[in-house]
């Protein structure tokens, strides 16, 4: 087989990274606040919106939470949760209205075409305490 | 267990010629220089060897792993087989990996045995009881590859006797494809793997399976930072094996392999492995230990878009 050269290589590289460019810039053209997130969000099933939050307002789950979000959210989000990189505020209105149910929901199903990966992989226990860290910042 | 005997002094660069030529480590150039300036982040991996899930990496970050694998032979010298992966989440539902092998067989060589180039798609963008995951690789390896990422056709321990000098003379053009299977219930995850697998001369279809349960041995997080904490481990075991060809689908006549996992996440983007895998049949290692070391580094698309700008 032929062997496959570099400036090939180097084409395939910048390919690959800007794919991952290309999805985040989509992100930043959204206007408003919220950057999108909110269209997601609604798709949640209406069973969904009423999904009991095990955790809501214990201090513990709010500080794993916290602990959580900083490991697996504040890349994208920020350590403020205000978004960066075009990503979602968190504090918006639009995030801090939707219910417990619907954010446990989002988290689970992510937005893969507009580069928000699915938390599927996190047990539904630390995505309810990640939930229970975004409803404390609204105060 | 004691190893038998002493790998011989064969250098690398004096094995390259005849390895399989290899272009990641242009790539590699690329991502080195951005890694120092990137932060780790902590990834939801499954701990799988050999199995997928349906978790993909994180759009933008960078995985670099090291894994390892220690083989005992009944027909041949035991070896180490250790390779390179360097994960990239391209976009949420596509995740692009490079590998870099070698192995060292004990009393022979040690040499690099070539590179593979693999893709992995989401085609369903939500999430479903069953989520399926569309596998793509090119394998660009020589016949003295040991590293067992998969087991496929009639791969057996009587393969991986040969000696180095003889299987580092055949090159082998492979594409591999799988269909993965992964669903989420109440923290525990199964994935069922089905591999195909096909030899780009005129070869038939090789075919193997994985199947892979592993759970965190907490669900909730503790609410003060810890490295030791339960949540921090998640346990598992992995069945794997070949299938036979197309021309001969089959159980028997190859090797099969039950492996429990153990892995320890780190909060630092830092997580280690290990899985001990017992064969189930005459044509299997009796023993295939494997243990890897990875690190996640967050931002890195970001950063090296910015050099193509």
């Amino acid at each position: 087989m032929k062997r496959i050269s570099i400036p090939v290589a180097l084409l395939l590289a910048a390919a690959i990274f800007a794919a991952a460019g290309a999805a985040r810039e989509k992100d930043s053209k959204d206007p408003g606040d919220d950057r999108g997130v909110l269209r997601p969000i609604a798709q949640a099933p209406l069973a969904a919106r009423d999904w009991y939050n095990p955790y809501e307002g214990q201090p513990d789950a709010i500080a794993a939470g916290k602990k959580l979000f900083l490991q697996h959210c504040a890349e994208c989000h920020g350590k403020d949760a205000r978004g960066l990189h075009g990503a979602a505020n968190l504090r918006s209105p639009g995030v801090q209205n939707a219910t417990p149910g619907e954010l446990v929901w989002f988290l689970r199903n992510g937005n893969l075409w507009r580069g928000m990966p699915s938390w599927s992989g996190l047990p539904i226990e630390r995505r309810w305490q990640i939930v229970t860290y975004l409803k404390s910042l609204r105060r | 267990m004691i190893l038998r005997s002493h790998v011989s002094n064969v250098s690398l660069a004096a094995q390259l010629p005849v390895s399989p030529p290899c272009f990641p480590f242009v790539l590699l150039f690329l991502i080195i220089g951005a890694l120092f300036a990137a932060p780790p982040a902590a990834a939801q991996d499954t701990p799988y060897f050999v199995a997928y899930s349906h978790h993909l990496e994180e759009p933008g970050s960078l995985e670099v792993e090291f894994y390892s694998n220690y083989a005992t032979q009944k027909a041949g010298d035991d070896f180490i087989a250790p390779w390179m992966e360097f994960e990239y989440g391209a976009t949420a539902w596509w995740t692009t990996e490079f590998y870099l092998d070698s192995q060292a067989t004990f009393g022979q060589s040690a040499l690099y045995t070539g590179c593979r180039w693999e893709n992995r798609f989401r085609p369903l963008m939500k999430e479903h009881w069953i989520n399926p995951v569309l596998y793509v690789e090119f394998e660009n390896t020589s016949g003295a590859d040991k590293t067992l990422k998969e087991v496929v056709g009639f791969d057996n321990q009587f393969g991986d006797a040969e000696p180095n000098s003889q299987s580092r003379l055949e090159h082998d053009h492979e594409l591999e494809t799988k269909l993965i299977l992964s669903s989420d219930y109440k923290g525990w995850n199964i994935s069922e793997n089905f591999i195909s697998e096909k030899n780009l001369g005129h070869r038939p279809w090789e075919f193997g399976y994985a199947v892979g349960l592993s759970r965190p041995l907490a669900l909730a997080a503790s609410p003060r930072p810890c490295n030791f904490c339960a949540e921090n481990f998640v346990a598992g075991v992995e069945f794997y094996g070949g299938l036979g060809t197309s021309k001969s689908l089959t159980t028997s006549g190859t090797s099969h392999y039950a492996a429990p996992i153990l892995q320890w996440q780190l909060p630092q983007g830092v997580s280690f492995s290990v899985s001990p895998g017992f064969g189930l049949n005459s044509d299997s290692h009796r023993l295939l230990l494997r243990w890897g070391v990875t690190y996640e580094f967050e931002g890195i698309g970001d950063k090296v878009r910015k050099i193509f700008r």
